[in-house]
C-alpha cells in the first residue's frame, strides 16, 4: 500500500480529515462513476460551478444524499435517471470512491474582504462545531471546504427557502437568520478553504 | 468563537498523497512503514483487584478510576507537590500519539504503567516514567460511525488484567493490560441507528458499566452492565421509560423558575401520540458514580431529541436532564430528580454526578450526590432518596431564562454548552469546595420543527448561534457544597472545557483552551503555577506516584466542540530540582 512511504504525521492528519468509509469496494466504485464524470468531473472534481464536488466528500453524506435523491427526500431532477436504479451497493461502492478523491480546488477567484467576512458569521453560527474544524466534515456532516462557490450559496439558499429539506431542519434552522449578503461572504469564505 | 484555529494550511498536498486509500484504512492507521501495533508488551503483570478498585480514594501510587474512585471526586491524596513548591513543576516526558485531534482522556495509571487513549479509540500503553510505549492499540473502525462534537474518546476502565473501551461504532471491547491484544469486543448499540461510544465505562464487581451517545440522533438512551469475563450483556436500564415519561407535567425547573410550558397544548398532543419514547434521546455521557454500600448505580442523563423542537415529544421527557439512582445488581430503577422538564434548549445534565457527604439544611453531615450542570449551578441531592438539599448560586450570568427558542432565535443566558459541560468537577474535603469548569458563551437559541430522520443525520430541530458581539470567557468557580455560596472564581479568556483535579497538596489542577495547563491555590483561587503545552489543554487530568516521585498528567490535543487548537500529546509533570 503507498501508505507505508508516508509520515507519521501525514497520517496523523489524515486521521483528522477522514472518516471510516461504508463496507465498499473503492475500485468497483471507480466504475460505476464514470457515468457521473460528465457532470461531475473526472474524480469528482466538477469543473462546472452548478455541480458540486465530490471529491474528497464523507462517504457517509454521499450515500446518504444518493439514497435521498433515490427515494424523494431531496429533489434535483437532473439526478433521476442516475440514481433510480443503483443498489445499496452501488451508493456504498460510489461513496467510498469519491471520499478517496483528492479534491481540486476550483479555479475561483476568492475576494478576501468577503471571505473574512463569511469567516465571522461563520464563527458566529458556530458552524466548526457540525462541519468541524477548516470545514472538512465528519460522518453525515459533508465537507464544504474547497466546495464551488455557486453550488454552496445556491444550497445555503435553498435550505433558507425550504427547496431543500433533507437535512432534518438544522440547515433550515441556521440559514434561517443569514442575509443574501452573509451567504455570499461565507460561499468565498468556503470556496478558499483547503 | 474566538481564535479558531486553522491547522490545515498543508492539507491539499497531504491529501494527494492519500488518493487510493479508503476513509476506513485510515481512520486505522496512525503509522507509515513503522510496525506501530508490534508488541513488547508491558514487562510485569498488571492486575487490579476489586480491593483496590474499592479504596482508589486513598491510593497515592495509581490512578485507577477516570474520576478517581467510585465517589468521582477526583481528589488525589498525595502531598509531595503541594502549594509550597507546585512553582518547581516541569515537564517530564511528552507522549505524542500522532492523532491530531480532540483530546478528552483521563489516562489510567496502575504500578507505573500509564493507559491511554486518543480519538477514534487508540489505546497506548507506556512507562509513566519515561513515556516509553509497551503496546499500541488500533481499534479496527466498522463502516458505520455516527456521532457529534467530535470523534473523542474519554478513556478506559480497568479490572483484573483486562482493561475496557467503547468505540465510536458503539463497540465494548476488553484488552489485555500485558499485550494489548483483544480479549473481547461486543455491540452495544447499532451505530446507523445513532449509537455511538466516547465515554470511559466504569467497572464493579465484574460488571463493565457504560451508557450511549446520541441524544442528537433521536436514541433511547441506555445504561448497560456488561460481564468483564465474557462480554455478555447482565442488564440494561433505559433512560426513557415505556410509561411514564410524561411525568408530573412541572411547570417549573428545579429551581423553581417557571419554563413557559404550554401544558394544556401538551397534554393534547400526548393523547394523540405517546409513541415517540423510541427516539426521545436521554444520552449518557460520562461515567456513573458508584455507591458500594447502598448498591446504586448514580448517573445524569442528557436531552430529549430533538434537543430544541418540543411540539412531537410533550411531556416531562423522563429520565432526560435527570440525576438517576438504579441498583447496580439489577438495574432497575430506584429514583430520579429532573432540572428541567421538556428542555428546549440543551441545557441538560453532563457532568459526571460525584458522591459526598454534606450538611443538609439542619446542619448535619449527610450522604449526597452532586452535579454541576450546564444551567450553572450545582446541584446537591441527599443520596438515598434524590431529593434536592440545595442548588448553588449561579455560577456563571444567567439571562432571560426560560424564554423559548425562536425561529429567528431568542437570547438566553447561559448558551447550549452551559454552565458545565461534560467537565468533571474535583472536590476537596479539606475546603469543603468542588471546582467546577463553566463556559459564557452568549448564544441564541433556534427552532425549527423536524420530523425524525431515521437516525442517521443529526436532529436538533434547530440550531445554536454564537453572538458575535458579545465576549466570550471562562470561569473555574470554587463552589462550598455546605452552603452553595461561591467562595471564589478564576475566570478564564476562553470558555473552559476538561476536567478538574484537587489533590491533597492543596492545589487545583485545570487546563484552558489557549494551551495554559494551570495549579491553583486550592483555598484563594491565586495562580501558582503554569505551563503552557501549546495545543488546548481540555483533557482530564489526573495524578500518581512511581516511586516517591509524585507526577500529573494531562492530555494537550484541544477540543472539537470548541475549536481549540488541536494536539496530539500526553503531557506528565513532576517537580524539577
Amino acid at each position: 500500500m503507498p501508505i507505508r512511504s508516508l509520515t507519521g504525521l501525514i497520517m496523523g492528519l489524515a486521521l483528522l480529515f477522514c472518516c471510516p468509509a461504508q463496507a465498499q469496494d473503492i475500485e468497483a466504485g471507480r466504475k460505476k462513476a464514470e457515468a457521473c464524470i460528465a457532470c461531475h468531473g473526472a474524480n469528482g472534481n466538477s469543473t462546472n460551478p452548478q455541480f458540486p464536488i465530490l471529491a474528497g466528500q464523507t462517504a457517509r453524506y454521499t450515500y446518504l444524499q444518493l439514497k435521498d435523491f433515490q427515494e424523494g427526500r431531496r429533489r434535483e431532477p437532473t439526478m433521476d435517471p442516475f440514481v433510480a436504479k443503483l443498489s445499496r451497493e452501488d451508493m456504498l461502492d460510489l461513496s467510498a470512491f469519491f471520499a478517496a478523491q483528492r479534491l481540486r480546488p476550483p479555479d475561483f477567484k476568492v475576494n478576501e474582504a468577503r471571505a473574512r467576512r463569511g469567516k465571522a458569521k461563520a464563527e458566529e453560527t458556530l458552524c466548526t462545531m457540525c462541519h468541524l474544524g477548516g470545514f472538512m466534515g465528519q460522518n453525515e456532516i459533508p465537507r464544504v471546504a474547497g466546495q464551488h462557490y455557486q453550488y454552496t450559496v445556491k444550497q445555503l439558499k435553498d435550505f433558507k427557502a425550504y427547496r431543500r429539506t433533507n437535512d432534518a431542519g438544522n440547515m433550515a434552522s441556521v440559514s434561517k437568520t443569514l442575509s443574501e449578503r452573509d451567504i455570499e461572504n461565507l460561499g468565498h469564505y468556503l470556496a478558499g478553504l483547503r | 468563537m474566538k481564535n479558531l484555529t486553522h491547522i490545515l494550511p498543508h492539507f491539499g498536498a497531504l491529501l494527494g498523497c492519500l488518493v487510493f486509500m479508503s476513509g476506513a484504512a485510515l481512520a486505522q492507521e496512525v503509522k507509515g512503514a513503522k510496525p506501530a501495533t508490534t508488541v513488547a508488551g508491558v514487562p510485569k503483570a498488571i492486575n487490579v483487584s476489586q480491593e483496590q478498585l474499592n479504596k482508589a480514594a486513598g491510593d497515592s501510587t495509581n490512578w485507577l478510576h477516570t474520576n478517581g474512585d467510585y465517589a468521582q471526586t477526583r481528589y488525589y491524596p498525595g502531598k509531595e507537590i503541594n502549594t509550597g513548591n507546585v512553582a518547581k513543576l516541569r515537564p517530564t516526558f511528552v507522549f505524542q500519539t500522532e492523532v491530531l485531534e480532540s483530546m478528552e482522556t483521563a489516562p489510567i495509571v496502575v504500578d507505573g504503567v500509564m493507559f491511554l487513549t486518543t480519538s477514534f479509540n487508540h489505546v497506548h500503553a507506556i512507562d509513566a516514567v519515561t513515556g516509553k510505549q509497551f503496546w499500541h492499540y488500533k481499534h479496527k473502525m466498522g463502516p458505520v460511525t455516527t456521532f457529534c462534537c467530535g470523534p473523542n474518546n474519554r478513556g478506559v476502565a480497568i479490572s483484573g488484567g483486562r482493561l475496557f473501551m467503547g468505540t465510536l461504532d458503539a463497540k465494548l471491547l476488553a484488552l489485555d493490560t500485558k499485550t494489548g491484544k483483544l480479549l473481547w469486543e461486543t455491540q452495544i448499540a447499532d451505530p446507523e441507528k445513532g449509537y455511538s461510544e466516547t465515554m470511559a465505562p466504569t467497572v464493579v464487581d465484574n460488571k463493565v458499566l457504560i451508557g450511549t451517545n446520541g441524544g442528537e440522533y433521536g436514541v433511547r438512551g441506555f445504561v448497560k452492565a456488561f460481564d468483564t469475563a465474557s462480554g455478555k450483556l447482565l442488564w440494561t436500564f433505559y433512560t426513557i421509560p415505556e410509561k411514564g415519561h410524561e411525568g408530573v407535567w412541572a411547570a417549573n425547573d428545579a429551581t423553581g423558575r417557571n419554563m413557559k410550558r404550554d401544558i394544556a397544548a401538551e397534554k393534547k398532543q400526548f393523547a394523540k401520540d405517546s409513541s415517540f419514547w423510541q427516539t426521545l434521546g436521554g444520552g449518557v455521557w460520562m461515567n456513573p458514580a458508584v455507591d458500594l454500600k447502598s448498591r446504586s448505580v448514580i448517573f445524569v442523563v442528557g436531552n430529549p431529541s430533538p434537543d430544541l423542537y418540543g411540539t412531537e415529544r410533550p411531556g416531562d421527557n423522563l429520565y432526560t436532564n435527570s440525576m438517576v439512582a438504579i441498583d447496580l445488581d439489577k438495574g432497575t430503577y430506584k429514583w430520579h430528580s429532573q432540572y428541567i422538564a421538556h428542555d428546549v434548549w440543551d441545557l441538560d445534565a453532563v457532568s459526571p454526578v460525584m458522591l459526598i457527604d454534606v450538611k443538609d439544611k439542619d446542619g448535619k453531615m449527610v450522604p449526597a450526590a452532586i452535579h454541576g450542570g450546564k444551567t450553572g449551578h450545582v446541584y446537591v441531592h441527599e443520596r438515598a432518596t434524590g431529593k434536592l438539599i440545595r442548588f448553588s448560586e449561579a455560577m456563571i450570568p444567567q439571562e432571560n431564562m426560560w424564554v423559548l427558542p425562536t425561529p429567528q432565535g431568542a437570547r438566553m443566558l447561559p448558551g447550549a454548552n452551559g454552565g458545565v459541560e461534560w467537565s468533571p468537577m474535583a472536590f476537596n474535603p479539606e475546603t469543603r469546595l468542588t471546582y467546577v469548569l463553566n463556559l459564557h458563551q452568549p448564544m441564541t437559541y433556534h427552532v425549527e420543527a423536524a420530523k425524525y430522520p431515521g437516525g442517521s443525520k443529526l436532529w436538533l430541530g434547530g440550531a445554536f448561534k454564537a453572538i458575535a458581539s458579545e465576549k466570550q470567557w471562562g470561569r473555574l468557580a470554587a463552589v462550598n457544597v455546605d452552603t452553595g455560596k461561591v467562595a471564589w472564581n478564576y475566570d478564564t479568556e476562553q470558555p473552559l472545557i476538561g476536567g478538574a483535579l484537587a489533590t491533597a497538596g492543596g492545589l487545583v489542577f485545570f487546563g484552558e483552551g489557549n494551551g495554559n495547563f494551570n495549579a491553583l491555590d486550592a483555598k484563594s483561587g491565586k495562580r501558582l503555577w503554569s505551563f503552557n503545552c501549546g495545543a488546548g489543554a481540555n483533557a482530564m487530568p489526573v495524578s500518581y506516584m512511581v516511586g516517591k516521585k509524585q507526577y500529573i498528567a494531562m492530555g494537550c490535543g484541544g477540543n472539537t466542540q470548541l475549536d481549540f487548537k488541536r494536539g496530539n500529546s500526553m503531557f506528565v509533570y513532576a517537580l524539577g530540582d
